[in-house]
């Protein structure tokens, strides 16, 4: 460590170099990290707040709750713990105001997603014309009171209250009756319901034509939801390995420049494993200086940030990155390690 | 008593018939107090002694007794120790840490070897000896090449080793300077009671030795003593 810090307060300038190519690593891992979760919240982010275990579709939907049509008989008797809801895209349309595509899921108001749905303000929905919206409507200039059409249908709707994290597939959602989704898609002698969900991870619909999965199952067959996570992780793995070779590339020139001062010391008899510290040291000191400032920056960054862009600062997510890249600092110093511990004391006799 | 001594030491670089004989039944032997002086042309088989004397290279054939041990016994890691405390380096290149100040470079030995090292006192006195005490706060990129070559011997002095090995002191010095650096190896000696060896094609440091020695084709013969 001694020898690694006074490294970096002599060396400034090369040692600026390194720490500059780390922050602007870490900031830009910091930042896809970010807009990776925050994307995927927003995928999310309605199911999770269902707290539901399981979901029962149609047989034939191929896990896309937007084919899924469930008929009153496959419905069968359900507990406490199920509820059944309807889901449809539909886009949200009023006078002066820009139109918003969302999704419409329509609840029972006496099954547990409708009792337990968490209004930031208003009330819950209790007519079959009212509406409670996610919170990003009221951004595009919708209030308690605003009235709006869906699709082209003439009714119109009344939003009597906001919730927070009601975004499906990026998408925010209109809640409303399970009955307002059946005459929305035309459905008043056809189906019941698009998806039985349950509390319980226990549950299975025993119902003909109806197959049950997991929550995890479902959000994995989201549109998109895959691919987009894949690419994210991809990028970051990338990002990763990017870092890994310019601390393994700089560190090896660094160390290769001071062999003939190491090959004295070693002929002194000052031991391989201090060199090899001094190496790891400083290899794990740049990045957590990187670190350090590329945090500060990526809070800068989460404070200006507008709420339309879809970023989660997660903290022990960031964090947990930050050891990625230290662990990739620890690799990347093994390079040069090696190099040290074959220095040749002898190099340096005989001129 | 003898601070360091080869028995019978051969040495053999490569193999088969790319064979070359460096050293041939070598016997040498260095005593505290003395400056022992090997001179060689090059390629005579200096470097090769010094590599051995100095615990850097194991010989083919022969044992290195260093400070009473048996060198070629040690592990790797007692060998790293014995070089530490016994031994100091003075090279032609000196290759001092160059983000360390002066100060620093004694304070890196220290951190390794805790004990046993010059006290703050002593090492007052050596850096006194060797002009350059208002220099401990410079970096190596700040002196001259001098003034280089007298912290290096004083950093290879700082672990109080009892031998000092000397490659080439002299290298590239005017007649005024090797009779600073000859004289300075002499007062190591004497005056602090180390086993100086000094390997050198350079007879202007024939006036400061004790012990004199002639390397030639790896053959090692002793051609005089000096009396004090």
């Amino acid at each position: 460590m001694f020898l690694a810090l006074k490294e970096i307060k002599k060396e400034k300038l090369r040692s600026g170099a390194i720490i500059t190519m780390i922050v602007l690593i870490c900031y830009l891992i910091f930042i896809l990290t970010s807009l990776s979760l925050g994307l995927a919240r927003q995928n999310t982010a309605a199911i999770k707040s269902w707290h539901v275990q399981r979901f029962a579709l149609n047989s034939n939907a191929n896990t896309d709750m937007r084919q899924s049509f469930l008929n009153d008989d496959q419905l069968g008797q359900l507990t406490k713990n199920e509820a059944v809801l309807g889901q449809g895209s539909v886009v949200a349309k009023a006078a002066g105001k820009e139109k918003l595509s969302a999704v419409f899921v329509g609840l029972k108001s006496n099954q547990f997603i409708a009792k337990n749905l968490q209004l930031t303000s208003g009330h819950p929905v209790r007519h079959a014309h009212e509406i409670v919206v996610d919170d990003s409507f009221q951004d595009k200039g919708y209030h308690l009171g605003s009235h709006l059409r869906l699709n082209d249908q003439k009714q119109r709707y009344t939003i009597v209250g906001f919730t927070k994290n009601a975004k499906l597939n990026i998408a925010p959602i209109v809640y409303g009756q399970l009955s307002t989704w059946k005459t929305m898609r035309g459905f008043e002698h056809g189906p019941s319901a698009s998806a039985i969900v349950s509390k319980k991870a226990s549950y299975r619909a025993q119902t003909a034509g109806i197959t049950t999965y997991s929550t995890k199952q479902i959000i994995n067959k989201l549109p998109g939801y895959q691919a987009q996570n894949t690419t994210f992780i991809l990028m970051i793995a990338f990002l990763m390995v990017i870092s890994l070779i310019i601390i393994a590339v700089f560190l090896y020139i660094l160390t290769m420049q001071k062999m003939p001062n190491y090959a004295v010391l070693r002929a002194q008899g000052i031991p391989s494993k201090v060199l090899v510290g001094a190496t790891i040291s400083q290899s794990v000191l740049l990045v957590i200086f990187g670190l350090a400032i590329g945090s500060l920056l990526t809070a800068g960054t989460a404070f200006a940030m507008p709420a339309a862009v879809p970023m989660a600062f997660d903290v022990p997510m960031l964090a947990a990155v930050g050891l990625g890249l230290v662990l990739m600092a620890l690799l990347g110093s093994l390079v040069p390690v090696r190099s040290v511990l074959r220095v040749d004391p002898i190099s340096v006799i005989g001129g | 008593m003898n601070a360091i001594s080869l028995q019978n030491v051969s040495h053999t670089y490569g193999s088969d018939t790319a064979q070359v004989h460096a050293l041939h039944q070598l016997n040498f032997s260095a005593q505290s107090g003395t400056l022992n002086l090997v001179l060689g042309p090059s390629g005579s088989g200096k470097t090769t002694f010094l590599t051995i004397a100095g615990g850097l290279l194991t010989p083919t054939t022969g044992g290195v007794t260093i400070a009473g041990q048996n060198y070629t016994t040690l592990s790797k890691k007692q060998q790293d120790a014995l070089r530490l405390s016994s031994i100091g380096f003075v090279l032609q290149a000196y290759h001092l840490l160059p983000y360390l100040k002066v100060k620093e470079q004694f304070k890196l030995v220290s951190q390794v070897k805790k004990t046993g090292n010059l006290s703050a006192a002593k090492l007052a006195e050596v850096l006194d000896m060797l002009e350059i005490t208002d220099l401990l706060n410079k970096y190596p990129s700040e002196l001259s090449g001098g003034q280089q070559q007298r912290v290096a011997i004083a950093r290879a002095l700082y672990p109080n080793p009892a031998i000092i090995l000397a490659d080439e002191p002299t290298a590239a010095l005017d007649s005024q300077k090797v009779k600073v650096v000859g004289q300075l190896l002499a007062d190591l000696a004497h005056q602090h009671d180390k086993a100086v060896i000094v390997v050198t094609h350079d007879p202007r440091l024939i006036e400061f030795a004790d012990q004199i020695y002639d390397i030639t084709d790896g053959v090692l013969t002793h051609k005089d003593t000096v009396q004090a």
